[in-house]
């Protein structure tokens, strides 16, 4: 029988295309490891992400069109990932984080910190390696949502991050537990914040997921100033963006370069436990809407939802609790669209440094 | 902020000669050569200007020909701060205020002050 070729073989996958950063996955350099012998044939699919949103759909492909070559008996296709690093300015502090993205919204009460910690947990079940810094000093509700408080341990000079539900989070609560408030000026955020990014032992990270505080202050500024973020994720109600108030977070993020990752509608509607009517209290699809309107990814949107605030009550994020229900699914689907959004903002962004050469 | 106006402030190549001058390549393929002592005499930060109405507080004259840039640092991914030999270090320059203050003769109606 005719022996397949290596040549063949990527001839074959050159077909398929990354949805995402437009090319084929052979000049994307995704194809690895091809080995062929006694017409089967095995190779790797290394992504950008482990939570691509058509993992499968690649993998299928890629098997379908191998298998269709004359003299393939058995295609086996094993998808890694390699998430690549945010080609920042300054890569000292947090150099083992790969990529770091900054949760916002413009106003409180959103549901910024359900959403990001459904996320983070969300990319962490598709098996990226994440943290999550609660960076809100108002209000810091991480710990109970982690289901962890208390204080926070050292070793070696390095602040020591909690662990639960497979990730590392750190949160501004734990420098002051209990119902005790965090009663800061400035100069004291902008500590806080500096070391909870360089002095906690944060390791090696594929995303470290940033809740910030409502709207625009002293720790959107010192995080933009003090690490090269990837981007920016802003969560919205439906009624806010009708207010404009969402779009002041936004200019801030614009201001400092950093990019616009996508909007999430959060609240979007609301399905009645008793009649399964479903109820828009905050109006819908104003955010879809506002995203097209200014060119920015719309990563998609959550109704409002008693199952949700409970888990997160409980310490176990509904991502976790309830891993089949239909909320669960639209989050894993959310944390995808993000993933994407990640990848494609490290392929297109150029890198900079400073060269110094004697005068 | 439109495509066309990023482009126009995002630098491609960021070069400090020696401790005098500092040269930044733009990806619209325009280049900017500044003198440390310039960039000292534009600081854009509180102590120099104004925050309100932009009046300036910092007499261009008074600082020294000899002025020189210790550092350069990256501010996120939207400016650089500099260290001069006068131990002035708390201006934030914008790429957009940079390139505001480009020394060449196409901009001379965007220079703030010389």
């Amino acid at each position: 029988m005719e022996q397949v070729t290596n040549e063949q073989v990527l001839e074959v996958l050159k077909k398929i295309e990354d949805p995402d950063l437009h090319k084929d996955i052979v000049a994307l350099g995704f194809v690895r490891n091809l080995r062929i012998s006694d017409g089967k044939v095995a190779f790797e699919i290394n992504l950008t992400t482990p939570a691509c949103p058509v993992k499968t759909q690649m993998q299928e492909e890629a098997i379908k069109r191998v298998r269709a070559l004359p003299g393939v008996s058995e295609v086996s296709v094993k998808m890694t990932a390699d998430v690549r690093q945010h080609k920042g300015l300054d890569t000292s502090a947090l150099k083992n984080v790969k990529n770091i993205i900054a949760v916002g919204s413009g106003k409180g009460g959103v549901g910024k910190s359900t959403v990001s910690v459904n996320l983070a947990v969300a990319l962490a079940q598709e098996g990226a390696r994440v943290g999550l810094l609660d960076a809100d000093i108002y209000g810091p509700s991480i710990p109970t949502m982690m289901g962890k408080s208390g204080e926070t341990t050292i070793r070696e000079n390095l602040i020591q991050p909690k662990t639960a539900h497979g990730l590392k989070f750190m949160s501004m609560g734990f420098f002051a537990p209990g119902d005790k408030p965090l009663i800061w000026r400035g100069p004291m955020a902008h500590r806080a914040i500096e070391q909870s990014l360089s002095d906690v032992e944060w390791g090696e990270l594929d995303y470290l997921v940033v809740d910030l505080p409502p709207g625009t202050g002293d720790v959107h500024l010192t995080l933009v100033q003090t690490v090269p973020v990837t981007g920016a994720v802003i969560v919205s109600t439906p009624q806010d963006v009708g207010l404009m108030i969402s779009m002041k977070t936004l200019r801030l993020f614009q201001e400092t370069r950093v990019q616009i990752l996508g909007i999430i509608e959060n609240m979007s509607y609301h399905i009645c436990s008793h009649c399964g009517s479903r109820e828009e209290i905050f109006g819908h699809g104003a955010v879809k809407t506002a995203s097209e309107s200014l060119g920015i990814p719309f990563l998609g949107e959550i109704p409002l939802n008693q199952a949700i605030r409970v888990r997160s009550d409980e310490g176990y994020p509904i991502v976790l609790a309830e891993p089949s229900s239909p909320i669960a699914h639209t989050y894993r689907e959310i944390a995808r669209n993000l993933a994407a959004q990640v990848s494609i903002s490290n392929y297109a962004s150029p890198k900079l440094e400073i060269v110094e050469e004697p005068a | 902020m439109d495509i066309k106006e990023s482009s126009f402030f995002q630098p491609k190549e960021l070069r400090k000669k020696g401790n005098k001058e500092f040269r930044i390549l733009w990806s619209d393929g325009h280049e900017s050569l500044y003198t440390f002592r310039r960039l000292r005499q534009n600081c854009p930060c509180a102590l120099c200007v104004e925050e309100i109405t932009g009046r300036l507080i910092l007499d261009p004259d008074s600082v020294p020909q000899n002025l020189e840039g210790l550092k350069v640092q990256a501010v996120g991914q939207y400016g650089l701060r500099f260290d001069f030999s006068d131990g002035h270090t708390t201006g934030i320059y914008t790429f957009k205020h940079l390139r505001k203050c480009c020394p060449c003769d196409q901009h001379p109606n965007q220079t703030l002050r010389t």
